[in-house]
């Protein structure tokens, strides 16, 4: 039978997994609201029923600590904290006096909580809600008598389909039996996403209505790597599967070997590997992935995230867990770049005819010093907590520069009559992303402590092509000659007054763009964490002689397709 | 009964393994624990309150020990909120 269908859902465990579907549906669970007993053997039925949770859940979070690790074992010591937290039972004994059975009190109590919760409006707690309704679950399951499902039986080679994979489910899998997870609900940073992951088990999330859709029995794909189960698959997609897993498990051991080792050519000459993040919550994937710092922190998500502009101290929080969270590894911070096509509606800005040669990024922030100061305090402020370095978005000219840096000398003084503790020393970089800055790197650079080459928007403004446009998006490349001359030259600028160039567009984790930067002196690549060990692995194939001479023969390509033939020719 | 106040400063802010953590330190103690944050109370000793209250690195809170052993229940607790780790 030929009819495949697909599935799109959130990418929440990279890997393939291939086998049979397991459809997990908890039992409807049912119960009286007034009790038959006296209040006081009511609560004796629940604190008997917490007693045994208690017990349970305990020995199940011993065995996930010897088969998943300390950390996952703690979500499930978490459930065990929750059913000993005497303000709960208070509350559930309080309801129980007035004459309502266990279950529908518990129900009462623990949904008071997962409320309060989910009003925080802070992720990371909304996301506990799920666990204090997993716990209100064991708790009624048990006064019920009802048993878990038993994950743990699965036969080899089951894809678990399910609505929300619990903790307390999680506990009970036996990794070697199962190819893949499929569930309707969470997210990267859900439970479920990061028990997967530390299960090495491939997951593809908050897939809509999939437990009504999948039958179990059904062959299932599971592609971890893009987010999409596949069902009933014909042979040749099998065959194309099976043959991408192979590979996805063959590289992933071998990059996984790089963890800790230090990123250097193939002479040995070292280079920083940093990542790009968005969020402060980012920087645990910059760790588990084993990125040297942060060389681009888009400060946006503070301004869009919000229905006001954030005020000084909230920023200050952000940057300051960033470094704190990075220790004393060096996290590049760049400066609101509003404007072009990312839009914040209370900040008002007015309609352009030509956003991206408007009023943006330091154009609208000089412009706009208050909101700026600002950004600048917390920076400065945050400084004092790790290794903070300040980006200016979107240059053109010095007296852009020393604009900035001349807010940021008197917010200086401002602090120290304030006694206010701050890095004095921290380092003012420019991102060069416009031909101007370009074509002036020489002079940018007697102003900068560091570059940091922004290829997305050089690339557009270089080629004066959209790459959303489709009409004119065959010109958007970074391997363009005009785009690799201006790479060249600004990284030679850089280098002539001897401040650190880096690299924090898309280019700088293409593989084949890699010996050419070796060859121009880059000294930092920043990509995003998941392409961390690929990046290192390509560096550390390449000697300094054998990228010149990749180098030389490209730079003299007049044509972007002889770029690409001579680098596909060369590659290792 | 004795107060102070303190920023957190352990990155993870007060969520499940801290507030774990400062809930299980404040559980052998006579006194009460009171944490006011955002204009609210919660029980210091109870850990759906103590995440309820959605306490984020770097913000300020104030905690207030009533009871025999005060002075040692609120050393122990801001010991606890302001290690970083």
């Amino acid at each position: 039978m030929e009819c495949e269908k697909s599935y799109k859902g959130i990418a929440g465990s990279d890997g393939i997994g291939i086998g049979r579907a397991a459809l997990i549906t908890e039992p409807k669970i049912s119960y009286e609201q007034s009790s038959a007993l006296t209040a006081e053997d009511e609560t004796k039925r629940f604190d008997a029923a917490v007693e045994a949770l208690i017990e349970k859940t305990n020995a199940m979070a011993e065995d996930m600590r010897k088969s998943v690790g300390e950390k996952e074992a703690e979500i499930l010591m978490g459930h065990s904290l929750m059913l000993s937290d005497p303000a709960m039972t208070d509350e559930v004994r309080g309801i129980i006096a007035q004459g309502l059975t266990s279950e529908a009190a518990a129900e009462q109590v623990f949904e008071t909580f997962a409320a309060m919760f989910e009003a925080t409006g802070d992720e990371l707690t909304m996301q506990r809600a799920a666990d204090l309704r997993d716990v209100k679950t064991g708790i009624i399951k048990t006064l019920q008598g009802i048993e878990d499902v038993d994950i743990a039986s699965l036969p080899k080679g089951s894809v678990i389909v399910v609505s929300d994979l619990t903790p307390s489910m999680t506990a009970g899998i036996n990794k070697d039996n199962i190819e893949g997870i499929v569930t309707e609900m969470g997210g990267r940073t859900s439970h479920s996403a990061i028990l997967a992951r530390a299960l090495e088990i491939p997951a593809v999330l908050s897939v809509e209505g999939v437990t009504a859709k999948i039958k179990s029995g059904v062959r299932l794909i599971v592609d971890g790597i893009r987010g999409e189960v596949i069902e009933d698959p014909t042979a040749e997609q099998q065959a194309e599967y099976a043959e991408q897993k192979a590979d996805y498990a063959k590289r992933k051991k071998e990059l996984e070997k790089l963890i800790g080792e230090p990123t250097v050519t193939a002479d040995g000459d070292r280079v920083e590997l940093v990542c790009n993040i968005g969020k402060p919550d980012d920087c645990a994937a910059v760790i588990e992935k084993d990125g040297e710092g942060v060389g681009l922190f888009r400060t946006e998500f503070l301004y869009m995230d919000s229905k006001q502009k954030p005020d000084e101290a909230e920023q200050f929080e952000a940057y300051k867990k960033a470094a704190m969270t990075l220790k004393n590894k060096p996290v590049i911070i760049r400066t609101l770049d509003v404007g072009g096509d990312k839009d914040i509606p209370y900040l008002g800005l007015e309609k352009e005819e030509n956003p991206f040669m408007g009023f943006r990024a330091v154009r609208y922030c000089l412009k706009n010093e208050e909101l700026y100061r600002d950004q600048l305090r917390a920076l400065l402020r945050a400084s004092a907590f790790g290794n903070i370095k300040i980006m200016i978005p979107l240059v053109t000219c010095v007296e852009e520069v020393r604009g900035v840096k001349a807010v940021i000398k008197d917010l200086m003084s401002e602090l120290d009559r304030e006694g206010t503790a701050y890095d004095k020393d921290i380092e003012v970089g420019v991102m060069v992303e416009t031909p101007a800055a370009a074509a002036i790197a020489d002079l940018l650079a007697e102003e900068a402590d560091f570059f940091s080459i922004g290829t997305n928007d050089l690339t557009g403004y270089t080629m004066c092509a959209d790459r959303g446009n489709a009409n004119v998006a065959y010109l958007y490349s970074a391997f363009q000659p005009a785009v690799l001359r201006s790479i060249k030259r600004i990284i030679e600028c850089g280098n002539k007054k001897g401040i650190p160039v880096g690299m924090c567009g898309e280019a700088a984790a293409d593989p084949r763009l890699i010996p050419l930067l070796i060859s121009f002196g880059l000294s930092e690549y920043s990509v995003s964490p998941t392409a961390v060990l690929a990046t290192r692995a390509e560096i550390r194939k390449w000697t300094k002689a054998e990228a010149d001479k990749v180098a030389e023969k490209v730079m003299k390509c007049a044509a972007e397709s002889d770029v690409l033939a001579v680098l596909d020719e060369n590659k290792k | 009964m004795v107060s102070k106040k303190v920023t957190v400063t352990n990155p993870e802010g007060l969520h499940m393994r801290p507030a774990g953590e400062f809930t299980k330190a404040m559980a052998p103690f006579a006194s009460s624990v009171n944490i006011k944050f955002g204009g609210k109370d919660f029980n210091g000793k109870s850990i759906m309150n103590v995440l309820a209250a959605g306490i984020k690195c770097g913000s300020e809170i104030e905690i207030e020990c009533d009871g025999a052993d005060e002075q040692a229940a609120l050393d122990k607790a801001i010991e606890i909120v302001s290690t970083a780790e």
